[in-house]
């Protein structure tokens, strides 16, 4: 499988598991948006395939950090992990193959893209 | 921070095309990203409307969800020339739709707190039948930004 298809599932799983952390949001449901059992079981059963379709290693991984976080990816910003709000390393910022984590809280990294 | 200052006139399509929801989504998000990051919102947004509709009813329907490409409550709105089929609660057909995208860092959750205004203003515009009147989306923002006063006079 493609690095990009890769980033992509990792990317929507991440969007996904904000999902079901906000509909389970007291403030989500007074603004009257409900969301029934079922439908959230169904959202389960995807989350579950697109973690099947990552690699194995990086499925752990991102598992152990959202048990850890909640939120296992951190945009990175001005060379910034916004998940630990610490400096990240100059050679970390020039480094573009593979999963990249911070050193210090270990959240996989995520450069957005500028448009 | 008020909504009117979160909305801009090139992500306000008044004579928006209607058809499928999920084409329709695609054209709003496309305003706002393209890309790769456009195709991770609409995914995000049409596994959201798998939930239930975000139709509110009335009219009026709120995409929404939070996505890792943006990093920036972003929202735009459409306006459909007809209305058209969005599974809303009532029923009904849809002809406003304001979409919503936020940062998964959220300090103060400004996007449930958005979300929750935008349904409110939404609410009000369909109830005083405001939602055909403005032409251009100068005259859109201003009408937006005089429902949200009037909620706060009576807040």
């Amino acid at each position: 499988m493609s690095s990009g298809i890769v980033e992509m599932h990792l990317k929507l799983l991440f969007d996904l598991d904000n999902l079901l952390n906000d509909i389970d949001e007291p403030k989500y449901k007074k603004i009257g948006f409900k969301v029934e059992q079922e439908e959230k079981q169904s959202l389960l059963r995807t989350r579950k395939a697109l973690l099947k379709k990552l690699p194995r290693d990086m499925a752990d991984v991102y598992e152990r950090l959202k048990e850890r976080y909640q939120r296992a990816i951190a945009p990175v910003d001005n060379g910034f992990c916004f998940g630990c709000f610490q400096k990240l390393p100059t050679e970390l910022l020039t480094q573009t193959k593979g999963m990249i984590t911070c050193p210090n809280c270990g959240r996989i990294l995520y450069w957005r893209k500028k448009q | 921070m008020n909504l009117a200052s979160l909305l801009s006139k090139d992500r306000i399509i008044l004579s928006l095309k209607p058809g499928k929801k999920e084409k329709v989504i695609e054209d709003l998000v496309y305003a706002i990203k393209k890309g790769t990051d456009a195709e991770l919102i609409v995914s995000t947004l049409l596994k959201r409307e798998e939930l239930g509709s975000t139709g509110i009813g009335k009219g009026i329907a709120i995409p929404h969800c939070r996505s890792l490409a943006v990093d920036k409550l972003e929202i735009a709105v459409g306006r459909t020339t007809k209305p058209m089929k969005f599974n809303a609660i009532d029923k009904k057909p849809v002809s406003l739709i304001f979409l919503i995208i936020a940062p998964p860092q959220d300090p103060g959750n400004q996007y449930l707190i958005t979300l929750g205004k935008i349904v409110q203003i939404a609410k009000v515009m369909a109830k005083k039948k405001l939602i055909s009147k403005p032409n251009t989306p100068d005259e859109f923002i201003t009408l937006i930004n005089q429902v949200e006063k009037d909620l706060k006079k009576r807040n």
